[in-house]
């Protein structure tokens, strides 16, 4: 390991790399000193996007909310529409959409758009998120596994019926957990 | 049998594996995923930045541990040697494909049989494309799809792949602010370090010890019936978590709406099927492939980097299934994974003149 100069340069070499490292990492604190790694971190950057997508969310969707503590569900679904066209990628519209719709008693459409809302944003099944639906998902699916049995019987042979089946299954599976 | 050493270590192994499967699950990991390999690698690819899937970036101990785990039992017991030269690059496709296959399906196959312990009957699909992808693999190396030997020597860098782990470990402690963790979902379900890494360890020391793979139980089981001890470690991986999952009320049967499951059997089938045809021209399942790497084996260090690659690729490229199921992707790389395995079985086979 120390036979020729070859050999005592890699040491030394080593040596003070790992010195120079251990240095480093004591002075630097291992948190980056370096300006572009100054802001407030990668965790503190994600919950501040986060946070303003939330705050984003109900400044984009208060004239839908408005026009829903107004009374004006058909108007509230109308702009909710045009929000989703122009928002495609946001999961929000949906589960207001999916509210409203069980409001009216429009069950199986409220429970299409509450699984094409899980679908963009899973936060809407996680009990910790600030947008959470849990209660309100579970209590939907309770009851679509109720009426399902019943209505399954009467026409068994309904493909309408067994896509629905299909997302009241969907959401009984995200409601589980389970990695994604 | 029972007199026999291996036997009991394989059988302890198993008994482990599937209490602690279930148990992790219990102390916060996701349902039916308290060990998958192939989602913590999803986890911790995330975590190091390579996918941005915000729902799935978690560094997971227990990797750490069963590399861990598997370095210090084989230093122990002196069964640490460096080696590798087999087909690396091969290898480390074949890692990346049996990663996507465990995302078509949604699990590794521990988390298969974990899955199917715990009631859920959409993982029988699974089985049986697992048995009949070890079944094909078989075949290829019955029919002289080889790779070529590996060679031993220090030069072959067997240390390298438990450094990187140890690194991770650090990381995990230090926590860097280039890391990521999740907030939500999957990625934010875990069970406390100090259990992850205690459960990894132990069963990364176990699983080197006993040489415990799921495909290579099935494997020996169509080679040589009951003689092999192997197979008992199975039986016993899937009993004991089977009477955990009832124990702690977590056996829920059922086809549907099971946790981080879907319903496209013939996708379940394709994707454990290679996996399991991969995992027996390799040598093992990503979880071996793991301890493989632990006791120096440079070519199983590969696979896990293509394991590292693939779940990235899985999680960005949107391969991974998901309960709403699979996506074009993810069947286009299924597809893909064949045609490559079947291409190079085509080519690496060495036929008799």
């Amino acid at each position: 390991m120390f036979r020729d100069t070859f050999d005592k340069l890699s040491w030394s070499i080593l040596v003070i790399a790992v010195l120079s490292l251990v240095v480093l990492l004591y002075v630097d604190g291992g948190t980056g000193s370096d300006k572009r790694t100054h802001g407030p971190g990668k965790a503190l950057e994600r919950e501040l996007a986060y946070r303003s997508r939330v705050e984003l969310i109900s400044t984009l969707f208060a004239p839908v909310e408005k026009l829903r503590k107004e009374g004006n569900n058909q108007t509230a679904l109308l702009k909710l529409d045009e929000l989703i066209k122009k928002y495609p990628g946001e999961g929000h519209g949906h589960i207001l959409q999916g509210e409203i719709l069980y409001t009216m008693g429009a069950f199986d459409e409220a429970v299409a758009s509450y699984v094409e809302g899980i679908k963009l944003n899973g936060d809407y099944v996680d009990a910790k998120s600030s947008l959470s639906r849990r209660a309100e998902i579970q209590h939907l699916v309770e009851e679509g596994l109720k009426n399902i049995g019943q209505r399954s019987a009467a026409n068994p042979d309904n493909r309408t019926l067994a896509a629905f089946r299909q997302k009241i299954n969907y959401l009984k599976s995200r409601l589980a957990g389970g990695c994604e | 049998m029972l007199r026999n050493r291996e036997f009991w270590l394989v059988v302890s192994s198993g008994l482990f594996l599937g209490i602690l499967g279930v148990l992790l699950s219990v102390w916060g990991n996701p349902e039916n995923s308290g060990i998958c390999v192939s989602c913590f690698i999803e986890n911790s690819a995330g975590a190091l930045g390579l996918h941005d899937n915000q729902r799935m970036q978690y560094l997971r101990p227990e990797l750490m541990g069963f590399v861990l785990g598997s370095v210090l039992s084989a230093l122990i017991f002196r069964d640490f040697r460096s080696r590798g030269g087999s087909a690396p690059l091969s290898r480390l496709f074949l890692g990346i494909f049996m990663i996507f296959g465990c995302a078509v399906f949604i699990g590794c196959p521990i988390k298969l049989m974990l899955r199917l312990t715990a009631g859920d009957l959409s993982a029988v699909a699974g089985v049986v494309g697992l048995v009949a992808g070890v079944w094909g693999g078989l075949k290829g190396l019955a029919h002289g799809v080889e790779f070529t030997p590996q060679s031993h020597g220090k030069a072959n860098g067997g240390l390298l792949i438990p450094i990187l782990f140890l690194l991770l470990l650090v990381f995990f402690f230090v926590r860097p602010s280039f890391l990521l963790f999740s907030s939500q979902g999957g990625g934010a379900q875990f069970a406390p370090w100090q259990m992850t890494l205690i459960a990894g360890t132990g069963l990364g020391a176990l699983a080197q010890r006993s040489r415990f793979c799921i495909t290579g139980s099935i494997r020996n089981f169509m080679l040589m019936g009951f003689r092999v001890p192997a197979l008992w470690g199975l039986l016993f991986f899937v009993g004991a978590a089977l009477v955990t999952n009832l124990v702690s009320g977590r056996f829920n049967p059922g086809l549907y709406g099971q946790p981080g499951a879907h319903i496209e059997y013939l996708w379940s089938f394709l994707g454990m099927g290679l996996v399991g045809w991969i995992s027996v021209l390799i040598g093992g399942c990503p979880f071996r492939q793991l301890i493989k790497a632990g006791e120096g084996d440079a070519d199983a260090g590969m696979v896990v980097i293509g394991m590292f690659i693939g779940g990235a690729l899985a999680q960005s490229w949107g391969i991974a299934a998901t309960a709403s199921g699979v996506s074009i992707y993810g069947k286009i790389s299924i597809l893909a994974g064949f045609v490559l395995v079947a291409a190079g079985s085509l080519m690496f086979r060495q036929r008799t003149q």
